[in-house]
């Protein structure tokens, strides 16, 4: 495989299309991190070209990324979060995030008591919907089947099972709490 | 200038080198394990030590992130070991601050920030020992630490200070060269477009010398990138060897 350095002119746009690690000058392609040289061919027309790197640089939350997060504290209004991994990538420093009361369910949304869909400590898979302006940070939905409280534990403290969209059972006292619990898919579970 | 002689009458500097020759440089990638990206870098005795961290949350108030790209916050430093006398004051004092927001306008034009909004990179150079061309090799460390920490770039960014001395370009001035009193430029260039990041001359200088003293500064850059790219692919080669894929 072929090194190269930020800067180095790897192909024009004819040839390829340009991928991760690259920018567009002038009609070519040029490497813009230091690495390898992978072209794949996609099924398009034309391969695609990037730059990959051994170490993966930080990689940032973006708009429509699924993300995991950790609740830190709950308010009657939102819920706020550290955001730990990106897809599967784990982060290396935590971003902070805010789940609106508004964005925690699909329906009946002004009904929504943060108090029984979140605690803090719960591990959440949530939707980032926006960076967020000056004022807030990045802003997650979990009002989707699939999205909402992976992990929680128990006012007594065992990890709680999920036994309906609303309500976990903790094993150890059998008491029933409530969070917004997400669909995980079934190729995720073990048996 | 009395007394000291910049050049010879054979053409020699005081150091034994000739007018258009750089300082011998020396580098290393990936120096420090814990952060992003590291680099050591020696030109001639001119030592800097360059440390990047990024791209992160933005630290403190969230009003200082931009919304459609990233905010490079550079520190320069220097050892109060660093000159002959022992340095009171080693970051904070005016000159500090000038040379960071220079740093810091040499990277915004090299770096994709918009690839990173809302978010910050932090560079922090420290000169380890000054003996001229401090600025130029802090953007040669800086470089290769955003290389090192996998920050996308346009470009290397090559840094190189000139002089001017009885009609000749003089390229990668020393201390003693700096302080006598002529004329000193430095340059900080993207190489393989040529485009200019940074030029700052602060002495007297005729107009009609200042295209040559450009023109030597630019071929210096352009030589030190080649140096720069040999480091690189140098670490790029050794990584890949211990994780081999």
């Amino acid at each position: 495989m072929k090194l190269c350095v930020p800067g180095e002119r790897l192909c024009s746009t004819e040839d390829c299309i340009p991928g991760t690690g690259t920018y567009l000058r002038h009609g070519c392609i040029f490497a813009s991190l230091a690495g390898y040289v992978l072209r794949k061919n996609e099924g398009e027309e034309l391969p695609v070209i990037s730059v990959v790197r051994e170490t993966e640089a930080q990689l940032l939350p973006d708009v429509g990324a699924i993300v995991t997060c950790k609740v830190t504290s709950i308010n009657p209004r939102f819920a706020k979060v550290h955001i730990l991994y990106v897809g599967s990538t784990p982060l290396k420093d935590r971003f902070r995030g805010t789940i609106r009361r508004e964005d925690v369910r699909a329906t009946e949304k002004d009904k929504v008591e943060t108090y029984k869909s979140f605690r803090p400590g719960d591990i959440v898979l949530a939707k980032v919907i926006s960076l967020g302006d000056v004022q807030s940070n990045y802003l997650l939905t979990t009002a989707e089947n699939e999205l909402g409280v992976v992990v929680a534990h128990s006012e007594a403290g065992a990890q709680m099972v999920p036994i309906s969209w609303n309500e976990m059972q903790c094993p150890r006292t059998h008491s029933k709490e409530f969070r917004k619990v997400a669909r995980v898919q079934p190729e995720y579970l073990q048996a | 200038m009395a007394g000291l002689e910049l050049l010879s009458d054979q053409g020699y500097r005081l150091d034994g080198r000739k007018a258009p020759e750089l300082r011998k440089v020396q580098a290393r990638m990936s120096v420090f394990a814990q952060a992003d990206g590291s680099a050591y870098l020696e030109q001639g005795n001119t030592k800097a030590l360059a440390v990047v961290y990024g791209p992160h949350e933005t630290r403190g108030s969230r009003s200082k992130s931009l919304h459609d790209r990233a905010v490079i916050n550079c520190q320069y430093s220097m050892a109060t070991f660093s000159t002959a006398e022992r340095k009171r004051r080693p970051h904070g004092d005016r000159k500090s601050s000038e040379m960071s927001l220079h740093l810091k306008q040499t990277f915004e034009a090299a770096v994709l920030t918009q690839l990173y909004p809302r978010s910050q990179i932090d560079i922090y150079v420290k000169i380890l020992q000054a003996d001229g061309g401090n600025y130029s090799a802090c953007v040669n460390a800086a470089t290769l630490a955003l290389v090192d920490a996998g920050i996308p770039m346009r470009d290397y960014v090559c840094a190189c200070t000139a002089g001017f001395v009885e009609e000749t370009p003089l390229a990668d001035l020393c201390h003693v060269e700096e302080s006598g009193g002529g004329t000193s430029l430095s340059l900080a260039l993207l190489p393989r477009s040529g485009n200019i990041a940074l030029l700052q001359m602060d002495a007297r200088l005729h107009q009609d010398h200042l295209d040559t003293l450009i023109e030597a500064a630019m071929t210096a850059c352009k030589g030190l990138s080649k140096v720069l790219d040999s480091v690189v692919r140098q670490h790029l080669k050794e990584v890949s060897v211990l994780t081999r894929d």
